[in-house]
């Protein structure tokens, strides 16, 4: 969808992404105050609209999330689902509302919390009414598969794609919303025990628990609320996953790539112009697979990128500078915002420790949801920021 | 009608032990079992599992047309942390029949066993437990002359 007129990000929030006590509402409800006082909303009837993702914790998650902060019955609040992009699709759908002119400010929130509610020692799979799901299919078993595929054809190595976790976590070193960071060795990677061969446990997300938040605006308002680094919404899409039950090469990403392609034309910015990605590193495979999809380098090209320091501080466009899932850890509602929110900082400058230098001007973010026989994905969600002062 | 059986509870029926006769055919007689694609009266588009209307022009009548029994491995993962209820380590992939259609199935064999592009041949076993934790017989697929 070409955004009708100028979007705008006023303000973000996140909370510390790991495992909490509290509940999805609390974390949801504290990444939103944090997004409203940022974006210098001082009280809760200014919102017109608000989309809460959230993939597993039930009915009418985003009234919960918003009652304490005064908003029920000042606006709409539209529930949004679709596994892990459902926080990414939330500020779309808030994107949507102000460009269309529904709205001049919205907020998108993704907030979720696992480990209060999940078997410990279990995978994520979709619905029982999956026919990959009776069969016993698993998120990470899915991956896997690509994975093994991808290092059988191109000889890549356990070693190869352990340098994904390396890399992600050296990046949230000094990142206090991340959850594993620091120094972690190649070897350290490898011998994890094995989850879904050939992936090991640490390259493998964390089941987490946190939430991020996104306030957007229109032209006029965003002047209004007296924003000094407004963010441009150059792009925002969403796609669902085309179905296929016929032999394809699981080592591309057709959702991806389409996802891509229509972003890159809709925002008239092209892969190279991109200074910093978060993109959907749930498992090491993916962002390596994500590089060549995404057109950061050719085809069969990702290692080579990986190896020659290209996704990295200094490199053509730095990959996963929060830390990526890897280091956050993934609360499929959620991470699609926080993604979002953590690149806005990084675009303002306020990540000290892990700033991007010099600091970034355009940022894309990319979460992928849902796995569904017969698709690579259920759903993809992508946007293009661009600092606009 | 109002009088009869007020407070009884329907009774519960007993889960599947066998997944879906559209998908598995498992003759009596001990003939090889198949898996049943669907070829479209109306466009001729062949599809596993079944999908009605067809997807491509929503044509609703069907021939049944016995899929080959052996295929490509194309890709599988040993999965040692699986679903919620389910025995570990179990394995899985997705096999390409001839017929250009991809079947994603468990794998009968030990893990570590497997490679992409191994030769695999249809099998039928319990696959998991039903709800009443009696094992569900579903399609599996084995390695070429492993038994």
């Amino acid at each position: 969808m070409k955004l009708q007129r100028k979007v705008y990000i006023a303000g973000v929030g996140e909370t510390k992404f790991g495992r909490h006590e509290v509940d999805f509402d609390v974390l949801g409800r504290a990444a939103a105050l944090e997004a409203l006082r940022a974006s210098n909303i001082d009280r809760p009837t200014m919102v017109q609209s608000a989309y809460v993702g959230n993939g597993t914790n039930g009915m009418v998650t985003g009234q919960t999330v918003l009652k304490d902060l005064g908003m029920c019955g000042h606006l709409p609040i539209i529930n949004v689902e679709s596994a892990c992009s459902a926080g990414g699709m939330a500020v779309h759908m808030a994107v949507r509302d102000v460009a269309l002119g529904l709205a001049d400010v919205a907020i998108g929130i993704g907030c979720e919390n696992h480990t209060l509610h999940m078997a410990q020692g279990t995978a994520f799979a979709t619905a029982m009414s999956d026919i990959e799901t009776v069969h016993g299919a698993v998120m990470t078993g899915k991956y896997a598969m690509r994975a093994q595929r991808y290092m059988y054809e191109t000889g890549a190595t356990a070693e190869d794609l352990a340098m994904i976790t390396v890399k992600n976590r050296r990046h949230a070193t000094n990142n206090p919303y991340a959850w594993f960071k620091g120094e972690i060795s190649v070897e350290e990677v490898v011998r994890s025990r094995v989850v879904a061969s050939p992936l090991t446990l640490q390259q493998c997300c964390g089941i987490a628990d946190g939430a991020g938040a996104v306030v957007v605006c229109s032209e006029r308002m965003v002047k209004k609320l007296g924003i000094d680094k407004p963010i441009l919404v150059a792009g925002s899409v969403v796609r669902s996953g085309p179905y296929h039950n016929r032999p394809r090469d699981i080592t591309g990403d057709d959702i991806t790539e389409e996802t891509a392609a229509q972003l890159y034309e809709e925002s008239g910015i092209g892969p190279e112009d991109v200074n910093i990605v978060e993109l959907h590193d749930a498992f090491t495979i993916a962002e390596l697979l994500y590089y060549e999809c995404l057109g950061l380098c050719p085809k069969g090209e990702g290692l080579k990128f990986l190896r020659d320091g290209n996704a990295t501080h200094g490199g053509k466009c730095v990959v996963s500078p929060r830390g990526g899932m890897l280091s956050y850890g993934h609360p499929i509602g959620a991470s699609g915002a926080a993604q979002i929110a953590a690149s806005v900082k990084q675009m303002r400058n306020q990540c000290p420790g892990y700033q991007v230098d010099p600091v970034p001007r355009v940022a894309m973010t990319h979460v992928t949801g849902g796995g569904l026989s017969g698709t690579e994905h259920a759903a993809c969600t992508m946007h293009m920021l661009v600092s606009d002062w | 009608m109002s009088d009869q059986k007020p407070n009884k509870k329907p009774e519960k029926k007993p889960d599947i032990t066998f997944f879906h006769p559209d998908l598995l055919e498992a003759p009596a007689d001990g003939s090889a079992p198949y898996l049943k694609g669907y070829r479209c009266r109306k466009c001729g588009q062949l599809d596993f599992p079944k999908l009605s209307p067809c997807p491509s022009c929503w044509g609703e009548e069907f021939d049944v047309v016995p899929l080959s029994r052996q295929g490509k491995l194309y890709s599988f993962s040993d999965n040692f942390i699986g679903q919620a209820g389910m025995k570990t380590p179990y394995s899985f992939g997705y096999i390409d029949l001839p017929e250009n259609l991809r079947i994603f199935a468990q794998l009968e064999g030990e893990p570590g066993s497997f490679r992409c592009d191994d030769d695999v041949e249809l099998t039928v076993g319990p696959v998991r437990d039903n709800r009443d934790g009696v094992p569900l017989v579903s399609y599996k697929f084995r390695k070429l002359n492993s038994r």
